[in-house]
């Protein structure tokens, strides 16, 4: 009787999913999730939540490693995108699945194309493309080039193309991110009336306020794990905070107070506003003072990333200032900022931190090539090389045989201490650390986080960027918050801090006044 | 991996493609060899075999096989250019240039130093490093086109430098017939070389008597251990070679990416233009090349066969060399045409290059290697340090998908 | 000079233009249809060196033009679909295939012509023209009214039939890329293979058809090299067409139209080349000058490029 009734009101079971990825990554663990015909369905949770995972093996694209997935009352493999496709179901992914120089109608159409004779029926397509354009309420211009068109309406050439397709089951995968307001709006409006016709929508996002305005029920996951299915209406935007935004562990840093100095970074004003016409940074301020850890808090894409790359010169902002020790960074050589003194651990390893091919030897002494000690007249001083590398390889407890062994070879872990290795080793007077331990295992993360906590103590500058909240929180001295590209909040002391208030400002539900935000400049 | 199994995985995957190459020259040779019978058919490709593979070094007959030192020196004589272009492209394409100028490139080079050695007498012994250094430095400067274009205006280093190829050659051509033209002799071709220009001829060793043989290959076997210490011991070569494995690591790690892609190029033509020098001035009286000579396609074959290595082009040289003194010897002794060398150098060049050729055996290499780690590691079981996160199956995998991000 | 200029404007010089593209124009709309695909095949030149060589081998031997310009197809379809096999399932870089491919062209079909025809003329000079007589070449075409035009008529009649189905080839070809699901899903793979594969489109089938259709035209090339614009095959004739076709696609843009006018640009410096000689003044000086302006041109291209991508992006 009871399954007789859940047959009835489930039209997706995802039942004790588990997903292991080979790297050995458990990114789901004993997940539930169901969706309801009719639904608007938020699916929340922090990054690396596990959000991404679950979605890519309702369409096909991942296999779970244990659980059974039943769609329409059956069980059923989804073993490709076809499949899940035939199964009517759609996903719009972040990263958008076009084909830029063609039209509109033609990426609708790709795959299943309209033919008269030999030829492509185009006015057919342009047909399709506008029929089911208006039948669904979507707006779209049928005969433009989707290079032309703004990302608010690519958004909606994708839905049209999963429904075209005969999709009864939407997932979007973060739709609003590359969205201004009133295309916001729009899509909000177009996926009610979608709604209304019978349609299913997954909708994943960390904002609060669209989540209480357009789902009826959400699934918050955390660290893998579901923490729950509730109705939209029951739970309060802190609840949501507090369930998604938390800590799993407490990791208990043995570290003495700081105790900072002089400024070493001083940020100004840096204003940033990407291709797509979104401003990722606002008036960013702050400064690092040497001995401290700064961290900055934040749930990912509220302009972390940019700041970074700012500091690095991996991209040029629009305005502001960035200086180390009084002398600017902006528009830099790399090479001139790391004589400077700044290193960066790069939130991506495998694309800046390391060259994959190359030995741990060559890969640790990639800032200093040209230094005199590693040099003999033209000849690189080999003996000093590998005295070098050895020491890291020791100091670093680089899990390998020798230094020469390729680093590409090595675990995600040992990758991540050569890069520390290099960046750490290297005199700086400042420390970025993007994501420093995003990915690798117990041992080597705990490692890195003693060798930050050590190195401020010695009396460098460190500048933090974590998604892992307990990292965050707990690693730095004092803390920054950044929501929507600005700083919302910060923190002199984050010994006090509850996990509940920072989800409350990460998610953007409390603000800090500019005179408190202004604190952070010891001008 | 260990340093062991890789390069027994090397071996084992050139000798097999060496293997398949002459299994492919076998059966053309079988289709084409002369005689009626299956049986006559195979001993005429056996005889052509033996020619190929033993030919080179040594004199068959009925008497039995003698080594011939004059065909030796005709290999080593025949890998001094390669050597040079070979080099050339190493540089070039360890930073990921596919720059093909090399072909042209020498053909400048050796023009070049025809040049000056016509034109301007100097002491003996000077003058051939002038000519030399003038070759090498004129094909340097004309490198710097496709370099610039590439880092400055992002053009395709491999079709501007195709087309200065065919540029060089007319341009050369143009010249040869008008204003450094020998008007005096039937063919085209220069005015003869002064002597005080030339690079003797090694006759000092006996066994090289009556052959081609100059000094070039001394100055090349000198350049080859330069090249080697320049790509393995020096901060540039090392720039070079971080920049080929990832552009994006090197800018993060500061170096000047730009002049390093420049440098790697004009060197590579340097070397090329060096290399036509030598040729030139140690092997003819005059300059009468009248096309382009091929030797840049083959430094191509070498690059690739050595990795990108400096220390193996000699080796991959004199493979090719051998192959190609076999091919010769066929064609003298067994009627089988020479250019039988192109085919199987290009079936070779396939199969080193191709990335999956006994992917699964070198996969099964890993695997075996890491699951050896793993017992290692149960064996010290809670002996400190960090275990790597992932068992044999994701050690594998970091191996397998290299540059992909391990989320 | 007025010599140079009166030779320039006759008849015969602009009838020389189209013959001398027809078949760069061949290799050209490869290069295009592979890039549309997503990767370059720089052995277009030695695919024409093989369909060359076998097209005018059995065009003699079953004495028909018409068998030799099918095998030609053939041949360049095959080895093509046998460059596919390295390049997508031994994952070999595609350039380093197309040297392989280019390197075989040159030296290996000089073999092959020997050994199959048992011609060895001397130590390298062996050709198939003693073997190929004007029957056995691809028939030349008056086109009724047009040849009796003053002028026009003898530059645009009595071409080659395989001049003309250049021409016509390459309107098919941009039909093709821009009128048929063929072609859509040629640019879909090219441009975003990710997004065409989450459609149900086969990126590998996509791939080996490109690559295929590069074969044909190259094919086709390599059929009128030997048996029309030469009669019979020789060594190195191709003489870096199928290089000059890799600028050719880039000049135009990478699109048939802007590919035919390079590749008319090509003919046309070609046939003054030939002109240079004819009134006694140097071939070699005209001959470079396609490529040099190919080299200007790609910088001209590149620097617009990198100039626009800079312009300031207006904030919000």
């Amino acid at each position: 009787m009871g399954d007789e009734a859940n047959r009835e009101e489930y039209i997706v079971q995802m039942k004790k999913i588990d997903k292991v990825y080979s790297n050995g990554v458990a990114a789901n663990q004993g997940v539930d999730f169901n969706l309801k015909k009719g639904e608007i369905h938020a699916l929340m949770g922090e990054n690396g939540a596990g959000k991404s995972t679950l979605m890519k093996m309702l369409f096909g694209m991942e296999q779970p490693t244990s659980g059974e997935i039943v769609i329409n009352g059956e069980s059923t493999v989804l073993s490709s995108p076809s499949v899940a496709i035939a199964k009517g179901i759609g996903m719009v992914h972040q990263h958008f699945m076009l084909v830029p120089s063609l039209s509109v109608a033609e990426n609708v159409v790709l795959g299943m194309v309209p033919k008269k004779g030999l030829f492509i029926d185009k006015e057919k397509a342009v047909e399709i493309t506008r029929q089911n354009a208006e039948k669904y309420n979507l707006h779209v211009e049928p005969e433009m080039r989707v290079a032309d068109i703004p990302v608010g309406m690519k958004q909606k050439v994708e839905i049209l193309k999963a429904l075209v397709r005969g999709a009864r089951i939407l997932i979007l995968d973060e739709p609003t991110a590359v969205l201004t307001a009133q295309e916001t709006e729009e899509l909000f409006r177009e996926l009610t009336a979608l709604k209304k016709e019978g349609y299913t929508v997954v909708f994943i996002s960390h904002k609060l306020n669209e989540i209480k305005e357009i789902t009826d029920r959400i699934t918050i996951m955390r660290n893998g794990r579901s923490m729950g299915v509730y109705e939209t209406k029951d739970v309060s935007k802190e609840d949501i905070s507090r369930l998604m935004v938390g800590r799993d562990v407490i990791l208990n840093v043995q570290k003495d107070a700081a105790k900072p100095t002089d400024v070493v970074l001083k940020v100004r004003n840096l204003e940033y506003v990407n291709e797509w016409n979104k401003k990722m940074l606002d008036k960013v301020s702050f400064d690092v003072r040497k001995g401290e850890i700064l961290g900055i808090a934040g749930v990912e894409g509220n302009g972390q990333k940019e700041l970074i790359d700012m500091l690095f010169n991996l991209n040029v902002p629009d305005a502001g200032e960035a200086t180390v020790n009084g002398k600017s960074v902006i528009g830099k050589p790399q090479a001139k900022i790391r004589e400077m003194g700044v290193s960066l651990v790069p939130e991506d390893r495998m694309l800046y931190g390391i060259a994959a091919q190359a030995s741990i030897e060559e890969n640790v002494i990639s800032d200093r090539c040209a230094k005199k000690e590693l040099n003999k007249g033209p000849l690189f001083h080999m003996g000093a090389i590998h005295k070098l590398s050895e020491q890291l390889v020791k100091d670093y407890t680089v899990l390998c045989k020798s230094p020469a062994q390729q680093v590409g070879m090595l675990s995600g872990g040992n990758i991540q201490k050569v890069v520390v290795a290099r960046e750490f080793s290297n005199d700086p007077s400042l420390i970025l650390a993007d994501q420093p331990t995003r990915g690798i295992d117990v041992g080597a993360t705990e490692f890195i986080r003693k060798k930050l906590v050590e190195l401020s103590r010695s009396g460098i500058a460190v500048l933090l960027v974590s998604a892992d909240l307990a990292e965050v929180m707990e690693l730095s001295d004092s803390l920054i918050v950044m929501h929507n590209g600005r700083i919302v909040a910060y923190f002199q002391d984050t010994g006090t801090l509850s996990d509940e208030e920072m989800g409350e400002y990460m998610l953007g539900l409390k603000e800090q006044t500019p005179e408190e935000i202004r604190r952070v400049c010891h001008d | 991996m260990t340093k062991k199994r890789q390069l027994i995985f090397s071996l084992v995957r050139g000798a097999l493609a060496i293997l398949i190459a002459l299994l492919v020259a076998m059966l053309l040779i079988f289709i084409s060899a002369d005689g009626n019978s299956f049986g006559q058919r195979l001993s005429a490709t056996a005889e052509a075999m033996k020619q190929l593979l033993v030919g080179p070094l040594f004199r068959i007959n009925a008497q039995g096989i003698k080594f011939e030192g004059k065909r030796l020196a005709d290999i080593f004589a025949a890998m001094i250019p390669t050597i040079f272009t070979g080099l050339s492209v190493c540089v070039m394409f360890a930073a990921n240039q596919f720059n093909l100028g090399a072909e042209g490139g020498i053909m400048l080079g050796a023009f070049s130093s025809a040049l000056v050695a016509i034109y301007v007498p100097l002491p003996k012994g000077l003058h051939a490093l002038a000519c030399i250094l003038v070759g090498g430095a004129v094909t340097g400067v004309v490198m710097l086109i496709p370099a610039l274009l590439k880092v400055k205006l992002n053009v395709s280093e491999m079709v501007c430098s195709l087309m200065l190829n065919y540029i060089i050659m007319y341009i050369i051509k143009y010249l040869m017939n008008t204003a450094y033209a020998d008007k005096s002799k039937g063919q085209i071709q220069t005015y003869p070389f002064l002597n005080s220009s030339k690079i003797p001829a090694l006759t000092q060793a006996s066994i090289f008597t009556s052959s081609k043989l100059s000094w070039g290959i001394v100055i090349a076997a000198l350049t080859v251990a330069a090249m080697g210490f320049f790509m393995y011991r020096s901060r540039w070569g090392y720039q070079i070679r971080m920049i080929g494995i990832n552009q994006d690591f090197a800018k993060y790690s500061g170096m000047k990416v730009g002049f390093v892609i420049v440098l790697s190029q004009v060197l590579g033509g340097f070397l090329a233009g060096a290399g036509g020098g030598i040729e030139m001035l140690g092997r003819y009286p005059t300059f009468g090349w009248s096309a382009l000579p091929g030797y840049g396609w083959t430094g191509i074959t070498i690059a690739i066969l050595a990795g990108n290595n400096p220390c193996f082009v000699p080796l991959a040289a004199f493979f090719l060399a051998y192959l190609g003194k076999g091919c010769d010897m066929m064609a003298t002794y067994a009627n089988v045409p020479t250019q039988l060398i192109a085919i199987v150098q290009g079936v070779i060049f396939l199969f080193f290059a191709a990335e999956r050729f006994l992917s699964k055996y070198r996969q099964s290499l890993v695997v075996k290697t890491a699951n050896e780690e793993i017992a290692a590691k149960m064996a010290l079981a809670g002996g400190g340090g960090s275990l790597p996160q992932a068992g044999a199956s994701g050690s594998q995998d970091s191996v397998k998908e290299g540059g992909k991000k391990d989320e | 000079m007025s010599n140079l200029l009166s030779n320039m404007l006759s008849p015969g010089f602009f009838f020389s233009i189209f013959r001398i593209s027809a078949p760069i124009l061949y290799a050209t709309l490869a290069a295009i249809v592979v890039e549309k695909a997503g990767f370059a095949n720089i052995g277009l030149e030695g695919l024409m060196m093989f369909s060359a060589l076998f097209g005018s081998l059995a065009s003699y031997y079953s004495q028909s033009w018409l068998v030799g310009f099918l095998v030609a197809l053939l041949v360049g379809v095959g080895m093509s679909l046998l460059m596919g096999f390295f390049a997508f399932q031994l994952e070999t870089d595609i350039i380093l295939v197309g040297i392989a491919v280019n390197l075989m062209g040159s030296g290996g079909t000089l073999f092959l012509c020997k050994i199959i025809t048992d011609i060895t003329e001397g130590k390298a000079m062996a050709s198939t023209t003693g073997l190929i007589t004007s029957k056995l070449c691809i028939p030349n075409i008056n086109i009724p009214v047009i040849r009796s035009i003053p002028f026009i008529g003898r530059v645009l009649s009595g071409h080659s039939l395989l001049t003309y189905t250049a021409f016509l080839m390459c309107i098919l070809t941009s039909i093709m890329l821009y009128r048929t699901s063929l072609g859509l899903n040629i640019r879909a793979v090219g441009e975003n293979a990710n997004a065409a594969a989450s459609v149900g489109v086969s990126v590998l089938k996509i791939k080996y058809i490109a690559i295929a259709f590069s074969g044909l035209m190259s094919g086709f090339g390599g059929a009128f090299m030997s048996m029309s614009y030469a009669q019979g095959w020789s060594q190195d004739m191709v003489a870096g067409r199928g290089f000059i076709a890799l600028a050719a696609q880039a000049m135009g843009g990478g699109e048939c139209l802007g590919g035919m006018f390079s590749s008319l640009l090509f003919g046309f410096a070609q046939a003054l080349g030939i002109k240079f000689s004819s009134v006694g003044l140097d071939s070699n000086l005209a001959s470079p000058i396609p490529y040099a302006i190919t080299i200007i041109s790609l910088a001209i291209f590149g620097f617009v490029r990198i100039s626009r991508a800079k312009k300031p992006k207006v904030a919000a």
